[in-house]
Parts: structure tokens; sequence; C-alpha cells
């Protein structure tokens, strides 16, 4: 094997200072090289990140003071959300089925 | 079960890698608190190469946790800072290929294995980005507000006794509309030509170039809209023709253009695709 001809002067220097979060999110998230881990962690991409958290904008505090508190009810983002949709459906589903029934009962009593 | 299995966690444990280096000096992060407390960062030879690793608590980094984390903006920040920092540290002694965020074994054995088998790609990458830095490069367009049909100064035609409207009415609703279709085609073609012409500029002198996505308006300071967020990947002795090289973009295009940098290379490490 060749050696490498990489000097020690060869190496870039770190970082900038006072970089914004999306500016490091951007790289460290889904650049550098990708290798197999044992322990298999899904990260979202940036653009979900951002879209979702909008990260950047605001800290959590200032948006819910602005009324931006959505991601408190996203399913995608809180698992609490997930189960009170999920339950939400479920009795949204079973009012209706009630409904459907009484009538059908309704129905065919008059018969 | 598996092979890792055996290893798993009898303490609990896991081991996080941050990059992979050339000779690394351990003064060079040292003092560097890495992803938890308690756990000095330490060096992981494999063959020719060394990584710099962290033994963390198997339990904080699981799959779960990782969601729950990324939902919260200060702890995400905490730990892309974090990683972030190990890796500028790292570069700023050798030469050095960052991994993403969260890269974790089962113990050192696991670790130095699965290194050992990617690292012509390590190699490659080391050769890819010697003497050369990342330089991030976004550029906004002034944003000019596109009157929508509705609100625009020509007062609708008063109601006239439930009549039919007067004549023409439907013809220059049309026209309206039409204008401003035709701004908003005229304004996304300008900013396009604008990110293509400062994209090609920085080309030039970079030994390549990405595309990053670009950030939703809602993350862009009002009145601006970003038209490119691009990265390259740039000579050192090249990086000072930037400062210059952004200047006279600025001037000829008069649009707003970021640079930051010199970064690590992260974009660049991965192959192209």
């Amino acid at each position: 094997m060749t050696d490498l001809d990489l000097g020690r002067d060869a190496y870039p220097v770190p970082g900038p200072q006072n970089t914004n979060l999306a500016d490091i999110l951007e790289r460290v998230l889904d650049k550098g090289i990708v290798i197999a881990g044992d322990i298999k962690i899904d990260l979202l991409d940036i653009e979900l990140l951002t879209i979702r958290l909008r990260l950047f904008v605001a800290s959590v505090d200032t948006a819910k003071k602005a009324g931006i508190d959505w991601w408190e009810t996203d399913p995608a983002l809180s698992s609490r959300a997930a189960r009170n949709s999920l339950q939400d459906e479920n009795r949204e589903l079973r009012e209706r089925l009630e409904a459907l029934e009484s009538k059908t009962d309704e129905a065919s009593d008059r018969r | 079960m598996t092979e890792w299995g055996l290893e798993q966690a009898s303490d609990g444990s896991a081991l996080y890698v941050f990059a992979v280096c050339k000779d690394p000096e351990p003064a060079a992060f040292a003092g560097l608190p890495g992803v938890t407390t308690g756990e000095r960062l330490h060096r992981l030879r494999f063959g020719e190469l060394t990584a710099i690793v962290q033994s963390v608590r198997a339990a904080d980094f699981t799959d779960e946790v990782w969601q729950v984390r990324m939902s919260d903006r200060d702890e995400l920040g905490r730990y892309a800072r974090a990683h972030h920092e190990v890796v500028s540290a790292a570069a700023a002694s050798c030469p050095t290929v960052p991994l993403p965020l969260a890269t974790l074994y089962h113990g050192e054995k696991r670790a130095r294995q699965a290194l050992l088998d990617e690292t012509e790609r390590f190699r490659a990458a080391l050769e890819r980005t010697a003497d050369h830095s990342e330089w991030g490069v976004k550029v906004y367009a002034a944003e000019s507000p596109v009157p929508e049909p509705g609100s625009d100064p020509i007062p609708p035609p008063a109601p006239a006794v439930r009549s039919r409207p007067a004549p023409g009415a439907g013809l220059a609703y049309l026209e309206r509309k039409r204008g401003v279709q035709a701004r908003r085609e005229r304004r996304h073609e300008d900013a396009l030509r604008l990110a293509e012409t400062v994209d090609a500029a920085f080309q030039d002198v970079a030994a390549a170039g990405r595309r990053l996505r670009l950030h939703s308006p809602e993350l862009v300071e009002k009145g601006h809209v970003q038209v490119l967020n691009a990265t390259y990947l740039v000579a050192k002795h090249r990086a000072a023709e930037l400062g210059a090289l952004t200047g006279a973009l600025r001037a000829t295009t008069g649009a707003r253009i970021d640079i930051s940098g010199p970064w690590v290379p992260y974009s660049f490490v991965g192959e192209v695709q």
C-alpha cells in the first residue's frame, strides 16, 4: 500500500466560530462517511427537522408565545399526540358506527 | 444470537465513533466533553488509521431516545455541536474523515472490525479532501411581493343592482391574473439565473460542489428568499480568493450572499453520487 501523501499542514482548519445550528445540522446529520453501526438509528433529515421544528427560527418558548405550538400535536413528533390522534379517530369511528346502527335499528323497528 | 449479541452490553455501554483520522494527537481533543459526561474521548487504532471514540451508556443512545431527542431543539443542538466540536478539533490536528451523528457499536472489538472493513473508503476520502476545506454559500434574492388578483389597485365595479357584471369585467380579471402569473414566472426565472451565476462562479474556484436543500421560507429572514444553498470543496491555497469572489458577485448581482467556512469537509467525504 502506498502511503497517503498527507503532510502535517494538509489538514483543514476547524469549523467556523459561532456557526448557526442549521449549518451544523446540515452537515452532521446526513453528510460524513456513513458506515453501518450496530445500533440502528433513524435520524430525521434536515428538511423534516426544519419543517417540523422550525428549529432555527425561535426557541420553543418564543414559538409558544407566538402561538406556534403545532408540533405538540404532530403525530410524528410526539408519541402522546400519536396516541391522542388514534384515540380520537377511534372515538369518532365508534360514534359514527353507533349512529349508523341506531338508524338501522330504527328502520327495522319501523318495519 | 447474533455475533454482537454476546458482546452486547454486559456493562450497558456502547462505543460512539466521531471521526477517523490519520495519526491524531490526543492533546487535540483531550479537554472536550464529547457526547456524554464522565467518559474521556480516546483513540481506537485500526490498521493504519485511528478513530476518535467515546464510551457511552447504550441506553442513552437507542433509536427511541434519539427520536425524542430530535424533537427537542436544545437537546439536539447540544449533541450536534458536541459531535461537531470533536470532529473539528481532530481535524485541526490531523487529516480527518467525519462520521455522521450517532454511529455506535457494541464495544471496541465490533467497532474495530467494522472500521477495518471500510479502510479503503476512509483512505479514498482522506486522499480526496487532503489540503481542502469546505465552504458553504447561501444566496438570497430580495422578496418582492406579488399582489394577489383580489388585491389589485383597480377597484371592483360597484355591484349594479344584481345585474350582470359590466362588459369586459371577466376579461379584465383574466388579464390581471395573467399578469400576476407572468410576474411570478419572471421572478422564478430570475432566482434560478442568480443561483446558476453564483454556483458557476464558485465551481470555477472549487474542486467540487454540492447543492444542499434550500431552507424553507419560514427559516429565512423576512424579505429574503433563499435561492441557493450550496457547499464547495476548495483547495486551501485558493481559499483566499473566496472573499474577493463573494464581493464581486454581490456587486454584480445585488443579491445577499452569505459564505461560511472553512469547514471540515463533511459534504465531500462520502462517495460522489
